[in-house]
């Protein structure tokens, strides 16, 4: 395992997946879905270093149902 | 008169005077689509029946006096991720090659309204891409091949869509974008596309891919066709919530003498192949005979990474039964058979956060254009790449301002050829309005077309 936080972090993502779907993959595959997991991480690494204020709301909709409306 | 390669435009004259018969129309497209089409791999199934039917009703009632539209009684091709009723609607993918649906997508049912024929259901990208296919071959129907060369890809995720209008097999054509692919058929098969603004089109009976990023749009031989297909197929639908109640007429007027105001980014094409960054440099030359060109710049923000997270999230739940069951396994790219599980790694607050900073890159994005009618940049970074080549590194994903921030603001762009390659391979110039400004982006590809010759090269 490796010190670095970030690969820490893909290495834990990974277990989770191979736990979950690593008998049906070859190794080579499983290769391949480790480097995707790592950077997914970085990719998340990205997200977060941008600062975002308490305020700064989701883009998404929601609006309560009402079936007679 | 010869029908194939004419625009839109000019066969709604034709039919409407009655000089062409809806029903020659579709029995020409037909014949061009079954004889033509798998030089393309453009084609999935054939809807003569369905075809022969609504030009019949077409040439009825013209003859009696009932003209619809531009669109009545012109044959058009559907990617074959739109429900239409009793004929297979296969997604691309093997596993769901007998898949049918008992009701037509809202754009089906719109084009039928505005009296167009639908021939066919087009080719396309298993899945729209959306398990991470990094090479051509990528759909049971085999590699999308461009008009342009028979060893190069017609693009995707809309392959049929643009292949079969660059080809003369379609007048126009229906595709959808997530992130790339209308524009990219469009680049490819040297045609025009247009990405509306998301919520423009309903997507009721569209394969989801990814439900905040999904537009459908049209591809055609000019600006000018798009905009008329859009004008058919704009507007809300109580089976879409996503589907504005922001009424579209397209406005087709004369360009001439209008100025525009173009802005661009400053290193939008540093990345780009050769002959692209050629094309791009002569295009704003051009431009500037009709408009103003000004260097514009975004603020840094991870576009790409936001725009990825929330497309790879989005798919992983919109196809968990596929992935969760194995299905994948029986689709045709290998790379599709794995790559997606690893979007389990995504955490739910990386979601979240991309939701928030998309509000982020949407005030930016508008801040941006609002001074212009329209940012410009290539179409694509690069000409239709070989057939059996890896066109991306799914490890080191490539930079893609324009494609990233567009998608995930939703807002509308068009491409249109505006050169060639050495190896005759067409090139491609997009302008990107702000949201809701199809007519001013349409107006400008007009213009463009207007002043330039790109547009009437065939294959």
């Amino acid at each position: 395992m490796s010190e670095d936080p970030r690969s820490q972090e893909a290495d834990a993502l990974f277990a989770l997946v191979r736990s979950r779907y690593g008998t049906r993959l070859t190794a080579e595959q499983l290769e391949s879905v480790r480097r995707g997991v790592a950077a997914l991480v970085e990719q998340a690494a990205a997200l977060r270093a941008v600062r975002l204020s308490n305020a700064d709301e989701p883009v998404q909709r929601f609006t309560p149902y009402r079936s007679d409306e | 008169m010869n029908p194939v390669f004419r625009p839109v435009r000019e066969l709604a004259e034709a039919v409407r005077a009655q000089r062409v018969s809806p029903v020659e129309l579709a029995e020409t497209f037909l014949d061009r689509l079954e004889r033509l089409g798998p030089r393309y791999n453009a084609v999935v199934t054939l809807t003569r029946e369905r075809a022969l039917v609504q030009a019949r009703r077409a040439e009825g009632e013209i003859a009696a006096g009932r003209w619809r539209g531009p669109l009545h009684g012109i044959p058009y091709g559907a990617k074959d991720l739109l429900a239409t009723a009793g004929i297979p609607t296969t997604w691309g993918a093997a596993p769901l090659r007998n898949q049918t649906f008992d009701f037509d997508a809202t754009v089906i049912r719109r084009l039928e309204e505005a009296g167009a024929v639908l021939v066919a259901k087009l080719a396309m990208v298993e899945l729209a891409g959306g398990m991470g296919y990094r090479q051509p071959n990528a759909s049971f129907t085999g590699p999308g091949i461009s008009p342009w060369s028979a060893e190069a890809w017609s693009g995707g995720s809309s392959s049929g869509s643009g292949s079969a209008v660059g080809a003369g097999l379609v007048p126009f054509a229906i595709g959808s974008e997530t992130w790339g692919s209308i524009l990219s058929p469009a680049a490819y098969c040297g045609i025009s596309g247009l990405r509306p603004t998301y919520g423009r089109v309903s997507r009721h009976g569209a394969m989801a891919l990814c439900w905040t990023l999904d537009k459908l749009g049209p591809l055609a031989l000019t600006a000018d066709d798009c905009g008329l297909v859009l004008g058919a197929i704009a507007g809300a639908d109580a089976r879409d919530p996503s589907a504005v109640d922001r009424p579209f007429a397209y406005e087709a007027g004369d360009t001439t003498g209008r100025r525009f105001r173009f802005g661009v980014l400053g290193d939008v094409a540093e990345n780009a192949e050769p002959a692209v960054q050629a094309s791009f440099a002569r295009s704003l030359e051009m431009l500037r005979k009709i408009g103003t060109v000004q260097e514009v710049t975004l603020a840094d923000l991870p576009y790409e990474a936001i725009t990825r997270t929330i497309l790879f999230a989005e798919a992983a739940s919109a196809f968990e039964d596929l992935i969760e069951s194995g299905s994948i396994a029986g689709l045709t790219a290998p790379e599709d058979h794995h790559t997606p599980y690893a979007r389990d790694a995504i955490l739910a607050k990386d979601y979240i956060k991309a939701l928030r900073l998309r509000a982020l890159v949407m005030r930016e994005a508008d801040r941006a254009l609002a001074p212009f009618d329209a940012l410009v940049a290539p179409g694509r970074p690069a000409t239709a790449p070989p057939l059996g080549q890896e066109f991306r590194d799914p490890h080191r994903p490539a930079r893609d301002p324009m494609g990233a921030v567009g998608n995930v603001a939703g807002l509308p762009a068009i491409a249109v050829p505006n050169g060639f390659s050495e190896r005759g391979l067409p090139t491609s110039l997009q302008f990107m309005g702000r949201a809701w400004e199809e007519n001013t982006i349409l107006a400008a590809a007009r213009a463009w077309q207007s002043i330039t010759d790109h547009h009437l090269k065939r294959p």
